[in-house]
């Protein structure tokens, strides 16, 4: 598989935390863009009335992942969505990261979309990105 | 007894322990944890961890402390409090929680469980549809850049001038519902954009809405609960927890951003990177502490439009005005915020995070109306259990920089708890005891399961014992909203 992502039980007792692995660090960051699409709301009962073209750029993977993910967090609120997807693709010109996805969504109805967690924040709480040979790992706690 | 730490914890009272400075390198003053010997062993190794932290910061003074619902957060613990000289101590946004003023907000009315009972399903219906809750949900207040700018430097106060609240409403919240040094020019525009669509929102998490029951049995001390509003007789109140929503949280995010780099140029560095912190009297922090005050006015404007909406619900359901169903705020309290305060060391710059102001009897800072009782404290259970209203004590202003607990604290994970019980089966369950449950989110209901936190009965006896706190009333649930 590409990419995966778990959640993790035993760290932020009051919030929520995951893992997410890539083969890639590409796939690496859809792994933990689905953990956080899922962690607001069940993406298959989202439309997709609503897009947004984001690109954003860091020389650090490990800063732009967390940008990336905020950049989400920050389009839930200013626009009142949730995601059904965010199809991405991360390139690296002259040492400077870039991720470039178009965010596809819904404004919040509960009456036809499972909605689970209003994420706040990304934290930098045991924030991490590494790699282990052709795998890449992040860990991400979610303050909600 | 076997605790979730190495470092030596000495008795001083059975609800007071210490951590001295000889455990961890840097430590400037002791570490005290408040919690009986049985709440002491059930705490998580962040707790130990955290608060130890804390006490390594620059300006530090007496103790850090943690009250007995702490828990792990990020930098301090939950139910973490310190306090720091103005001149030389630090301002950290670690240290007040990414929520800004999240807080409780308790408004009583003369209805009873008589009253209430055969119109709950309809009462709970009108408030689930008038407090927008949950992800993403809009406030139905709609607000332009300019009109938010007077929320962040108004708060509650701006509510009242547009009708969203009665004018004794503001003698009845925390620092008049309005502190004072809020700039908006030191807001960023991603802040706007997330706040600008959510006040008088509830938010999700462990935020929520409740109607409660106040019975005679359940009145500790009549007198202060009389003065108080609290009449017992199975009266009804409404409980509101929430705070800043992504405005606070964005506020947070951004100075914590700062920090980090300021903190190279003043040469501080702390033990755990959530601690980023700044001289109070920097630039730097001076523009943090007026960016906190505007996320710290908008929650209090939070609370106070939903008020308002649950005003308009009661009304719509009883068909009798507000005023005349006796629906007077009896105090709305912040539990994650940073205040200057005055203490024999001198003005101190008191962090709470996850932890509630006290002020005793006849505290200066404390109206007329509190002098004889002392400052209300509001005290959230699980939506199972009670919650508490309690008042504020001399003791808390000497032992504690006027400080106290602020509800029950989690003692199981999220993921945890949904492994246990579904959000449908949670629901079910609690109707068949009495307590009607609306919310947003099925998979939300089941992570705040009432096993899922401390039993709050024992943490507030802590409190009560260790005189920091005096318990008034426990108030019962029978109707929740959930985001």
């Amino acid at each position: 598989m590409p990419h995966s992502f778990r959640f993790l039980e035993d760290i932020a007792l009051a919030d929520i935390a995951f893992e997410a692995k890539g083969d890639s660090i590409e796939e690496l960051f859809r792994g933990a863009t689905q953990a956080l699409l899922e962690t607001l709301a069940n993406p298959t009962s989202v439309g997709s009335a609503w897009t947004r073209w984001i690109t954003k750029m860091d020389e650090d993977v490990a800063s732009l992942l967390f940008e990336w993910l905020s950049e989400l967090i920050y389009w839930k609120d200013a626009a009142g969505v949730v995601y059904h997807e965010a199809p991405l693709a991360l390139t690296c010109e002259n040492g400077k990261w870039m991720v470039v996805s178009t965010l596809v969504g819904a404004p919040v109805d509960r009456q036809i979309q499972e909605l689970r967690n209003d994420v706040k924040g990304i934290t930098k709480h045991l924030y991490e990105v590494k790699q282990h040979g052709e795998q890449w790992t992040a860990r991400v706690v979610l303050d909600v | 007894m076997r605790l979730n730490t190495d470092m030596r914890v000495n008795r001083i009272t059975d609800e007071v322990w210490e951590i001295p400075p000889s455990e961890k390198s840097g430590m400037l003053v002791p570490a005290r944890i408040y919690a009986t010997p049985a709440i002491l062993q059930s705490m998580d190794r962040g707790v130990f961890d955290q608060v130890t932290n804390v006490a390594c910061l620059p300006g530090i003074q007496r103790y850090a402390l943690c009250m007995p619902d702490g828990h792990w957060g990020y930098g301090f613990p939950i139910g973490g409090v310190a306090a720091f000289d103005v001149r030389n101590g630090v301002i950290s946004p670690g240290g007040v929680g990414y929520d800004v003023n999240c807080g409780m907000r308790l408004i009583r009315t003369d209805l009873s469980l008589e009253d209430v009972q055969p119109r709950l399903e309809r009462l709970m219906t009108e408030l689930f549809r008038n407090v927008p809750a949950g992800v993403g949900a809009g406030g139905l207040v709609k607000l332009n850049r300019a009109s938010l700018e007077s929320v962040m430097v108004k708060g509650a106060r701006w509510c009242i001038e547009e009708g969203y609240g009665w004018h004794q409403d503001i003698g009845h919240i925390e620092e008049d519902g309005c502190l004072g040094g809020a700039d908006p020019s030191k807001i960023s525009d991603q802040a706007v954009g997330r706040g600008i669509n959510q006040l008088g929102t509830l938010g999700s998490g462990n935020h929520y809405l409740e109607v409660q029951v106040v019975s005679n049995d359940r009145i500790f001390d009549p007198l202060t609960a009389a003065a108080l509003g609290i009449i017992g007789q199975d009266q009804i109140v409404v409980m509101v927890h929430c705070g800043s929503r992504g405005f606070g949280h964005q506020v947070a995010s951004d100075y914590l951003k700062l920090f980090e780099k300021a903190m190279r140029r003043y040469g501080i560095s702390v033990k755990d990177q959530q601690l980023a912190c700044a001289p109070f009297g920097s630039t730097e922090g001076q523009d943090y502490f007026a960016a906190m005050n505007c996320a710290a006015n908008m929650a209090f404007a939070n609370r106070q439009v939903i008020t308002y909406q649950i005003r308009k619900a009661f009304a719509a359901v009883f068909g009798r005005s507000a005023e005349e169903l006796g629906m007077e705020l009896v105090y709305d309290v912040a539990h994650n915020i940073a205040k200057v305060e005055r203490y024999p060391e001198g003005d101190l710059v008191v962090h709470r995070k996850g932890a509630t102001r006290a002020f005793g009897p006849g505290h200066i800072e404390l109206p007329t109306e509190f002098q004889q009782t002392g400052q209300p404290v509001i005290c959230g259970g699980s939506m199972e259990t009670g919650s508490y209203l309690l008042v504020g004590t001399d003791q808390a202003s000497r032992d504690t920089f006027g400080s106290t607990m602020h509800g029950s604290g989690r003692t199981m994970s999220r993921a945890q708890a949904k492994k246990q019980v579904r959000g449908e089966q949670l629901q079910r369950q609690l109707q068949q005891r009495g307590i009607l449950v609306k919310a947003v989110s099925m998979s939300g209901l089941a992570e705040e399961a009432g096993f899922a936190y401390k039993n709050i009965s024992e943490v507030v006896e802590t409190v009560d014992r260790a005189g920091i706190t005096k318990k008034v009333a426990e108030l019962r649930p029978i109707g929740n909203i959930k985001g």
